[in-house]
């Protein structure tokens, strides 16, 4: 059924050289291109063409300039960039000296926002944590959540403090994208079901585009905490190597002496990752009841109907 | 999800039964940019055993490689945005490199900085690198700004052009958008005035190159002829007493400059009237007009060759040199003692004030006699310790300058004033021993021979940089080469048959190339990046804005001399 509602915007904002680009690159595994490493602020907001849980469209936009010129522009084109904005993702750079200019612009947008999309949901990001001392990085998460916490309101904002160097980004990316599936955690149970049913160690639900966790079920206690990322990671990259060749990753079987591993399309926005630790199990048993699984999860998503389900095409 | 602070934050999990270590293979790293290679890191495959949790790594080691190996593919190699920067990355000593049989070692090798040369090898290179030739222009240099002023002079011009030179090197650590770990100064240069900087380096790099050949043809032609006048005498044991003045002891020092000047020739001019041997020697054997010639056969075809890697091997000649120099001008002090009067302002018959307005000349000299500029950053590049840089580059600069002094210094106090006035110091002060004397002729052997080495050296050097700007092709073609080599060969002969004076030639491309290199474009990098970060301060401009002016005014003023 077609969607006659207009594209849903996720906006990336924050000053220019917050880290935008990069963190866009890594979790939609984009290459960076050189000439984006400019100096200048973008002017134009930056739209991704990559389709984000269904009809997600990514816009990249640097706030705050240095000049008039900058700040003109904003205010006449903001109806413009803050229409039909379902996420707001707004970028702290921890490491900005300008506290006061940064939360001006967040607020500029703030208000933009309440104007336009007040339904947005908004998260903050408190980037670059790496730079941090370790000791310290709780107690300066915490301030810079209190500010904003109360500066946001009435709206109310999730806060996260990320780097690219660590796991942080990730899982924050991951909760983000776990709230704006409307009906998560009727999915958490029925990916419990189906694990239990096939008898595997651990069942994942991937995004498609980027590979974040939404949900997961394991039956076991895994080991590894890193796991998800590193997952993604590897995945991402082969996703880069088959675009070389101008073929797209679908599914893979990983399998020795211990374990068997099957990441497959699931639905039209979800890949699913089957963990068996039997490994006599035949390949050809799970890939059934994947197929199977998949006729079921796709009736789930179209239960909800036509009212704001992200999972939509 | 688990929290992730009960990492363990080592990475490698030690374990009971690694194999015995073969010791580290001989893997050749490319020292250029290590740090986009890390961490080396291969998975360990679960060949051996099946059911235990052998831990070789550890998962926040593991997670990390993932991370660092899915971002590098994400960029082009030279963009240093998701490069693992080093507070991210485990300290060098920690880092292991594991083969697929799941043994691992460290590297011996893998240091913190770039090379492996410790701090006093550093130093070394750069006090090597940095004494040049200039060496020998220094006590006419004092002689023309005066002892005290000269001094003075010497000390402030160090302290100037190290700071200068401090700037150079910090100036890489101010650009933080793009990878500048290959950089050397010229490229600098090219980042903050594009292609103008570019070329502009490059004219001023040649200024300097050239006009060390032409001092070099211009000495080696000096050190020859007198080479050859004393064979020549030892040959047919003639004694030469030539119409100069000089002290009639057995350290004769003579005042070659005076034949021409206004001094009273006492001493009888002796003719050979009959001696056909020695006219046809003098005619065949002049120092302007035959020896440059001479040369050309010599030396040309070295500057042919594509490559003199060949002559690098005689670095160690400089050295020797100038330690001989040291020595000959020690001993000399010695034997000659020291004479020494203070006259503040006015010049009397042998001695010159302390103070004069000729010590321009000596700024101009020594200018070039503290160039380094252009290649600092290669050279401390090595320093195995990189936070100690400053430290040596400064204890460097302090020990080019006590050896200038020293040299400087000895040969001015020591030069023979009663007889002969202190005017007559040569600007290459081994112009003032006759070619008789054992001890300078050495010397003039060990310069002539290095000369020859280094000669070709500098030409590839000048060679490559106009040639590879303007051609793109380092080797265009013989003919190309050829007619450049013909070029500053012609200018060398030129300079040694008119204008011989090197004190005027270092001094002039001194000022010139180190109007660039020392005084403006560090200062003006520093200001425009100060600028960008918004740090710029009064002080800070002002201080800098006049060092500029100060180099400009050096530049001009060698004109007006």
């Amino acid at each position: 059924m077609p969607n006659t509602a207009m594209k849903k915007k996720v906006l990336l904002m924050g000053k220019s050289r917050s880290g935008k680009t990069s963190m866009r690159s890594i979790i939609f595994a984009n290459y960076i291109a050189c000439d984006t490493r400019r100096l200048g602020a973008t002017i134009n907001v930056e739209h991704s063409h990559v389709r984000f849980l269904g009809n997600l469209v990514l816009n990249l936009w640097d706030c705050g300039g240095q000049d008039t010129f900058m700040e003109n522009y904003f205010t006449s084109q903001r109806d413009n960039i803050f229409r039909n904005v379902e996420v707001l993702i707004y970028v702290f750079d921890v490491e900005s000296r300008e506290l006061e200019k940064d939360m001006h612009y967040y607020q500029s947008c703030l208000e933009a926002i309440l104007q336009n999309a007040p339904d947005a949901k908004i998260f903050c990001l408190v980037h670059k944590m790496d730079l941090v001392q370790e000791d310290q990085r709780d107690l300066i998460f915490k301030e810079r959540e209190e500010d904003l916490r109360r500066l946001s309101r009435p709206l109310e904002c999730a806060c996260f403090r990320t780097s690219i160097w660590d796991e942080t980004l990730y899982k924050a990316w991951s909760s983000i994208v776990y709230q704006l599936i409307p009906n998560v955690q009727q999915l958490e149970m029925n990916l419990g079901n189906f694990a239990r049913i096939i008898e595997a160690d651990e069942v994942l639900l991937f995004e498609r585009a980027t590979f974040l966790v939404i949900s997961d079920y394991q039956c076991k206690e895994q080991r590894d905490v890193h796991r998800f990322e590193t997952i993604s990671n590897i995945i991402q990259q082969f996703k880069l190597s088959c675009s070389k060749l101008a073929a797209s990753f679908q599914s893979m079987e990983v399998r020795n002496s211990n374990f068997a591993a099957f990441i497959d399309i699931f639905t039209s926005n979800t890949y699913v990752m089957v963990v068996m630790s039997d490994p006599s199990i035949p390949s050809a048993a799970t890939l059934i009841n994947i197929r199977n699984a998949r006729k079921h999860f796709e009736k789930l998503e179209r239960v909800d109907g036509p009212k704001r389900s992200l999972l939509m095409r | 999800m688990a929290n992730m602070d009960s990492d363990s934050r080592h990475l490698l999990i030690p374990e009971g039964d690694h194999e015995i270590n073969p010791g580290p293979m001989n893997i050749q790293f490319d020292s250029s940019d290590i740090r986009s290679k890390r961490p080396f890191y291969i998975e360990p495959t679960n060949i051996v055993s099946v059911n235990d949790v052998i831990q070789r790594v550890s998962d926040h080691a593991s997670a990390m490689n993932k991370r660092i190996h899915y971002y590098s593919r994400l960029t082009a190699p030279a963009d240093r945005a998701l490069i693992a920067p080093d507070h991210v990355v485990p300290a060098p000593e920690e880092c292991y490199v594991y083969s697929p049989l799941g043994s691992a070692y460290k590297l011996q090798c893998y240091t913190e900085g770039y090379g492996k040369n410790t701090s006093l090898v550093t130093i070394f290179m750069i006090w090597n690198t940095m004494l040049g030739t200039s060496i020998l222009s220094i006590p006419w240099g004092i002689k023309q700004a005066g002892f005290t002023t000269g001094m003075c002079v010497i000390m402030l011009m160090g302290l100037l052009t190290l700071y200068c030179c401090y700037r150079v090197v910090k100036s890489r650590s101010m650009i933080s958008s793009v990878d500048t770990t290959t950089w050397e100064y010229p490229d600098v240069c090219r980042y903050y005035f594009g292609s103008f900087g570019q070329w502009s380096s490059l004219l001023f790099s040649l200024v300097s190159l050239i006009g060390a050949m032409i001092v070099y043809w211009v000495l080696m032609s000096n050190f020859l002829f007198n080479t050859g006048k004393f064979i020549f005498n030892f040959i047919h044991h003639i004694n030469d007493t030539d119409s100069i003045p000089s002290t009639n002891d057995s350290n004769p020092v003579i005042c070659p400059s005076a034949r021409s000047g206004g001094h009273p020739d006492n001493s009888s001019v002796i003719f050979y009237a009959s001696n056909s041997e020695l006219q046809q020697f003098e005619k065949w054997w002049n120092k302007s007009k035959t020896v440059p010639f001479y040369l050309i056969g010599l030396l040309l075809p070295l500057l042919n060759f594509k490559s003199p890697s060949f002559f690098s091997k005689f670095n160690i000649l400089g050295t020797v040199s100038v330690l001989y120099l040291i020595f000959l001008v020690t001993w000399k002090a010695i034997r000659l003692g020291f004479h020494l009067e203070f006259h503040w302002f006015m010049p009397t018959e042998f001695f010159v004030p302390e103070i004069r307005f000729q010590f321009p000349q000596l700024t101009g000299v020594l200018t070039l006699a503290f160039f380094i500029h252009n290649c600092i950053i290669t050279l401390l590049k090595n320093n195995k310790n990189q936070e100690n840089n400053v430290r040596d580059l400064s204890i460097a600069y302090m020990l080019v300058t006590l050896t200038y002094l020293y040299i400087g210094v000895l040969v001015f106090a020591s030069f023979p004033s009663p007889p002969l006035s202190k005017d007559c110091i040569e600007q290459n002060f081994l112009d003032n021993f006759p070619s008789s004397d054992i001890l300078s002729f050495i010397a003039r052997i060990f310069l002539l021979f290095q000369m020859m080495t280094v000669y070709p050296l500098l030409g590839y050097l000048a060679r490559v940089q106009l040639l590879g700007h303007v051609f793109g092709d380092v080797y265009p073609s013989i003919f190309h080469v050829l007619i450049f080599n013909l070029f500053i060969v012609g200018a060398g002969v030129i300079m040694a048959c008119f204008y011989p004076n090197i004190g005027g030639i270092i001094r002039y491309s001194g000022a010139a190339c180190g109007l660039a290199f020392v005084f403006i474009y560090p200062s003006l990098i520093y200001i425009i990046s100060l600028h960008q970060e918004d740090r710029l301060t009064w002080p800070k401009l002002i201080f800098h804005v006049f060092i500029i002016i100060l180099g400009l005014a050096n530049l001009i003023v060698q004109f007006f001399m």
